[in-house]
Order: structure tokens, then C-alpha cells, then sequence
């Protein structure tokens, strides 16, 4: 049974942690609350849902091309509408992609009506198990999927020129621009990859929850918790909180009941709100903007 | 200022000077307007009006904290759910109405006053997102203690011995006069040494302390008034619709809207949120009964829309056409 709660909330930490590193990245480099995060995260399930029902795609398969959508669309929405914002009061942000997350959820429940569908392949329901514990299949591929995503994610920022800009203009948007840096087309490339990982939680949640346009609105509060938890654009601190947040998660489910789960989230957020507010791993630089 | 704007100041501060003088009389005439308003129009006007009142209120309590004292108090619907089930709680458990309607404000200032010590303590996004928290938590509260606050199921509050014509009205005057006293609340507080307070500690927390201000103190005063405002209609609004349910008490939805009405009527002004209500609701109304199946991507839309256009608000606007504006620090 112990065993049991600690891999159900590991491998659903997997998980979460994808569906923070985006919002996470994007809210430190720009100090942009996305409050569409979970609607994008809704984009990639249907992108998933979509390819599996219409074309018979495997949704593992089809994981770059919710990664790709979701790419355009994050790199289109700050092009187009945040960067104007960027010189103005950064919580207009919050408004602005309010809007877009009502804009996204009802252009969705117009296409797919607000029925709950689900991507059931044949392996959807199958498992195995190591002693008493069970585990099943898609949930282990996809914490393993999610961990590799992140790891990308963090040799992409670390390794490359592109996210060296990234993390640079984080730090000192007034100073990569002496680098020769241009602060607004890394903020679209950063909204970009931010969204294409939600797009990749997306893909994953399908295959584990039923999909519904407003099946987002349950991930944001988690994400926002995870983020603040791990520390503002701390992509390692959002790992481990992911983790960690699954386990907190599993943990109340089972001794407290489902119902506590949200609850015990919020206390632990505002508590770590207002004890450790840069987070478990956040570096004080990060998220300072306000 | 720019030298440019010095060279037009006298001539537009003539004109500024007119539309003030202009700007009382106009107030007046609107206010007889709406106390008269229900003898003139029908039922279905009536509520909305009575909607703008009540986010009027909501933007009002949100200019206090967010236009006064900078702090984005994103979640404050989190008073208007306290305000709906204190008073709706009280009115079941027999407290007369009245004393209903006095106890969600009062009750709402509390816990604004002790949540804030620690809340208060948070900058920028953490506060703005502790008090999204703050209103989900709040709501998954009242699901879980269940008892006397119905729960998830919702709680009826009992009926009055008013006819719904009767209750129409009365709401309706009920929210009038909130709207009014929170006009009046934020014109004494941009007088007022504590609105001054604010302002110093908005534009420079460690300036304002410096300068003698007990900054904790006065922010932790600021966000007690508008959780006072914004639970005060939720007690009404509770009892108008008299029916309660944690899902849209505490709905983040009407700090949204009333952030965007303040956004539009520009905040820091005594008036402006209330314009931006007007605005915003009549306007979402007539989307409304445009496109019933679309009406909340078409309000998505608005909002984008009005965010890039005017982040300053409509009434930056309507001054600069006056060639003045009002001195915004």
C-alpha cells in the first residue's frame, strides 16, 4: 500500500513536472504569469486526441506534433500581442492571457462540445508488477518521456547558444542587448518552448486523465504550486517539485481522502509562499521582475 | 513633463477646470437618474444595472489595493465568496437580514486584516498568485467543512416575506448606495494621510518606510477596506440570488472582471472603476444577447483588445482629450 502510493505519485510527478517547466521558464526569463498555461496543455491533449481518433496515430508518436503546434502557437501569441506588453505593467500579462485562455477553452468547446473523450489504445490499461506493487505501462513511459523532455530542456538552455540567450536575458535584459541580443525575439522563442513542453504534458495527459475543454483549469493550480514550490524558473527546482508534489498529492489522496488533495496543495503553496518564496532550488535572481 | 506639455498647460488647464466644474452637476444628474431608474425601466435592465453596481463595488475595492497601494490582489474574490456565505450562513442560522448585511463586510475586513500580516509581506506576482490560491483554497474549504455551509451542495438561504418585485428593488437600491459609499470611501481616501500612504509606498516600499510610514500597517489597512467593499456585495449578492454555491461565490471570475473594469476605467481614480463597469458589463450583456453560444471567446477577445489598446484606462484617455490629466502619483 505504501509502496504503492509512492509510485503512483512519482510517476504522476513526472508528469507535472512537464506541465511546469514550460510556465515556469516563461514566468523567470519575462516575469509573464501564463495564465493560458492550462489551456495549452488542453491544446496539446486534443492535438493528441485528434491525430489518435481521426488518423490512428499513436499518441507517443504524435508527441512532436503537439510539441510543434503548441511551438507556434506560444511563439505567435508573445510575438503578436505580450511582446507589446513587455514595456507596460508586466501583471497586464495576467490579464491579457486570462483572455486568451477564455478565447483558447470556448474555440475548443465550440470544435469538441464539452463531452470527455479519451485516447484508448491497447495498451492503455495494461501494467505489470514487482511484488505488490503495480505498475502500468503508459504511466512508467511517460514519467520516463517527461524526465528525457526535461533533461533536453536543460542541455538546451545550458549547451546551446539559443538558450544561453535565453537564460542571459533572464538575468540582464538591458545587458544582452549589448551582446547583440535581440530581448524580444528571445522572449518568442522562450514562449515557444515553454508552450511546446505544455503541448508535451498535453500529449501525456491524454493517454493518463479524460480530455475536456476545460480539463486545463485542474493543471494550472498544480503548475502554479510546482513553479513556486521548485523555485521561478528553476528547471531542475521544477522537477524535484513535480515530484515532490506528486507524492504530496498521493499521499493526501490516500490518507485523507480525494478530496483533501487540493487543499493540502494550497497550504503547502502558501505556506512556502511566505516562508521560502524564492522556492527549494530557486536562485535569487529569478522572478524578481515585478 | 515634457517642455511641450508645460507650453499647452495654461490653456488645457481651462479646460480641465470647465470639465470639472462640468463633472459635479453631470454626477448629480446621473445619481437621480439611477435612484429614479427603477420606476422607469423594466425587470430585466433593472439587474443589470444592479450587476454594474455590484462590480462597480468590486473594481472600487480592487482600485484600493491595486491602484492605491500597488499590491495585486488578483484573487480578491475570495471577500465576495466571505461575504456571501457570512451573511448567507447568519441568515439561516436566524440573524436578522440586516445584521447579515453588516456582518460580511465587517467579518471580511478581519480575515483581510489577519491573512495580510503575512500575505502582505509577499511582492509582485507572489502576492497576485497567493491570492489566487488564497481563493481556491477558500473554496475547497467550504466543500470540505461542509455542516451549516451546505457544502458542495450549495446553500439555500430561506426565503423573505418580500415579493420578487419587492427584492428586485430592494437590491437594487442596496447596491446603489454601496456603489455610491465606495465612490465616497476612495474620494476621502485620495485625501486622506493614509491614501497618501499608499501612494508613497506603492511608487517605493523602502522610500515610504524612510519617510515615517508604517508601511505594513497601511497596506495591511488598504487591503482590509477593499476586502470590506468586496464583501459587503457579496453579502448582497448572495441574498439576491439567494442561492450559494462555493463554484461561483468564490468564482476568480469576478476579480477578473472587476480588475478588467478598473483596467478600463483606469485605476487610481474615484470614479473610473465605476465607469469601467459600466463599460464592461453593459457591453458583455450585449455580447451576451448577440451570440449566446460564443459570447464568453468574443469577452476573451474584448479583453485581449482592451489590455493592448488601453492599458491606461478610458478615462487617461478622456483627460488627455481634455488636454490635462489628473496627477496620477
Amino acid at each position: 500500500m505504501l509502496g504503492q502510493t509512492i509510485v503512483n505519485g512519482l510517476l504522476l510527478g513526472g508528469l507535472y513536472a512537464i506541465a511546469a517547466i514550460g510556465f515556469s521558464m516563461v514566468w523567470g526569463v519575462m516575469g509573464v504569469i501564463n495564465m493560458a498555461h492550462g489551456a495549452f496543455i488542453m491544446v496539446g491533449a486534443y492535438v493528441s486526441y485528434f491525430a489518435f481518433a481521426t488518423l490512428g496515430i499513436d499518441p507517443f508518436l504524435s508527441l512532436p506534433l503537439s510539441m510543434g503546434v503548441l511551438f507556434v502557437l506560444g511563439y505567435c501569441v508573445q510575438r503578436l500581442l505580450l511582446n507589446r506588453l513587455m514595456r507596460t505593467s508586466l501583471l497586464l500579462s495576467l490579464v491579457l492571457t486570462f483572455g486568451l485562455d477564455l478565447v483558447l477553452v470556448n474555440i475548443f468547446l465550440l470544435i469538441f462540445s464539452a463531452d470527455l473523450r479519451s485516447v484508448n489504445t491497447f495498451y492503455t490499461s495494461r501494467s505489470f508488477a514487482i511484488g505488490p506493487v503495480l505498475i502500468p505501462y503508459v504511466r512508467l513511459a511517460v514519467f520516463v518521456l517527461a524526465l528525457a523532455l526535461a533533461a533536453g530542456f536543460y542541455l538546451f538552455l545550458n549547451r546551446t547558444k539559443a538558450g544561453q540567450a535565453i537564460l542571459a536575458t533572464s538575468l540582464d535584459k538591458e545587458t544582452v542587448r549589448l551582446m547583440g541580443v535581440n530581448p524580444l525575439r528571445v522572449y518568442a522563442l522562450t514562449a515557444g518552448v515553454g508552450a511546446a513542453l505544455a503541448g508535451a504534458a498535453g500529449t501525456f495527459a491524454s493517454m493518463l486523465f479524460p480530455i475536456s475543454p476545460s480539463m486545463g483549469i485542474t493543471f494550472i493550480g498544480s503548475v502554479f504550486v510546482i513553479t513556486v514550490l521548485g523555485g521561478i524558473g528553476s528547471i531542475e527546482g521544477a522537477v524535484l517539485a513535480g515530484l515532490v508534489y506528486g507524492l504530496i498529492q498521493a499521499f493526501a489522496a490516500s490518507l485523507l481522502g480525494v478530496n483533501f488533495q487540493e487543499i493540502v496543495a494550497f497550504v503547502i503553496f502558501l505556506v512556502i509562499l511566505v516562508l521560502r518564496p524564492q522556492g527549494l532550488l530557486g536562485k535569487r535572481f529569478y522572478g524578481e521582475v515585478a | 513633463m515634457t517642455t511641450h506639455d508645460q507650453a499647452i498647460a495654461p490653456a488645457a488647464r481651462g479646460r480641465f477646470d470647465a470639465a470639472q466644474r462640468l463633472a459635479v452637476p453631470a454626477l448629480v444628474l446621473a445619481l437621480a437618474v439611477m435612484v429614479a431608474a427603477p420606476f422607469m425601466i423594466g425587470g430585466y435592465w433593472m439587474r443589470i444595472l444592479t450587476s454594474v453596481y455590484m462590480y462597480a463595488v468590486v473594481a472600487q475595492g480592487l482600485n484600493v489595493i491595486v491602484g492605491f497601494a500597488g499590491y495585486h490582489a488578483f484573487g480578491n474574490s475570495v471577500f465576495f465568496g466571505m461575504g456571501a456565505y457570512v451573511a448567507g450562513v447568519a441568515v439561516t442560522l436566524g440573524v436578522p437580514v440586516p445584521i447579515a448585511f453588516v456582518l460580511a463586510p465587517i467579518v471580511s475586513m478581519l480575515a483581510a486584516a489577519v491573512i495580510g500580516w503575512p500575505l502582505l509581506r509577499l511582492k509582485g506576482h507572489y502576492f497576485a498568485i497567493a491570492t489566487v490560491a488564497l481563493n481556491m483554497a477558500m473554496a475547497d474549504l467550504i466543500i470540505n467543512v461542509g455542516g451549516v455551509t451546505g457544502g458542495a451542495q450549495g446553500l439555500p438561504l430561506p426565503l423573505g416575506s418580500l415579493s420578487p418585485e419587492q427584492l428586485n428593488r430592494l437590491i437594487y437600491y442596496l447596491m446603489l448606495s454601496a456603489m455610491v459609499a465606495s465612490v465616497l470611501l476612495v474620494m476621502w481616501l485620495a485625501r486622506a494621510p493614509l491614501g497618501y500612504a499608499l501612494r508613497a509606498l506603492r511608487d517605493s516600499e523602502v522610500g515610504a518606510e524612510v519617510m515615517g510610514i508604517n508601511t505594513t500597517l497601511a497596506k495591511t489597512l488598504a487591503w482590509a477596506i477593499s476586502a470590506g467593499m468586496t464583501g459587503a456585495v457579496g453579502g448582497i449578492w448572495g441574498y439576491w440570488i439567494n442561492f450559494i454555491e462555493p463554484g461561483s461565490a468564490f468564482d476568480i471570475g469576478v476579480s477578473v472582471n472587476g480588475y478588467i473594469m478598473m483596467l478600463i476605467g483606469g485605476m487610481g481614480s474615484a470614479i473610473g472603476p465605476v465607469i469601467g463597469a459600466f463599460f464592461f458589463e453593459i457591453l458583455s450583456t450585449a455580447i451576451w444577447g448577440q451570440f449566446v453560444k460564443i459570447h464568453l471567446l468574443i469577452l476573451g477577445l474584448v479583453i485581449i483588445l482592451v489590455v493592448m489598446l488601453m492599458p491606461e484606462g478610458l478615462l487617461f484617455y478622456v483627460q488627455r482629450l481634455f488636454g490635462a490629466r489628473e496627477q496620477r502619483r
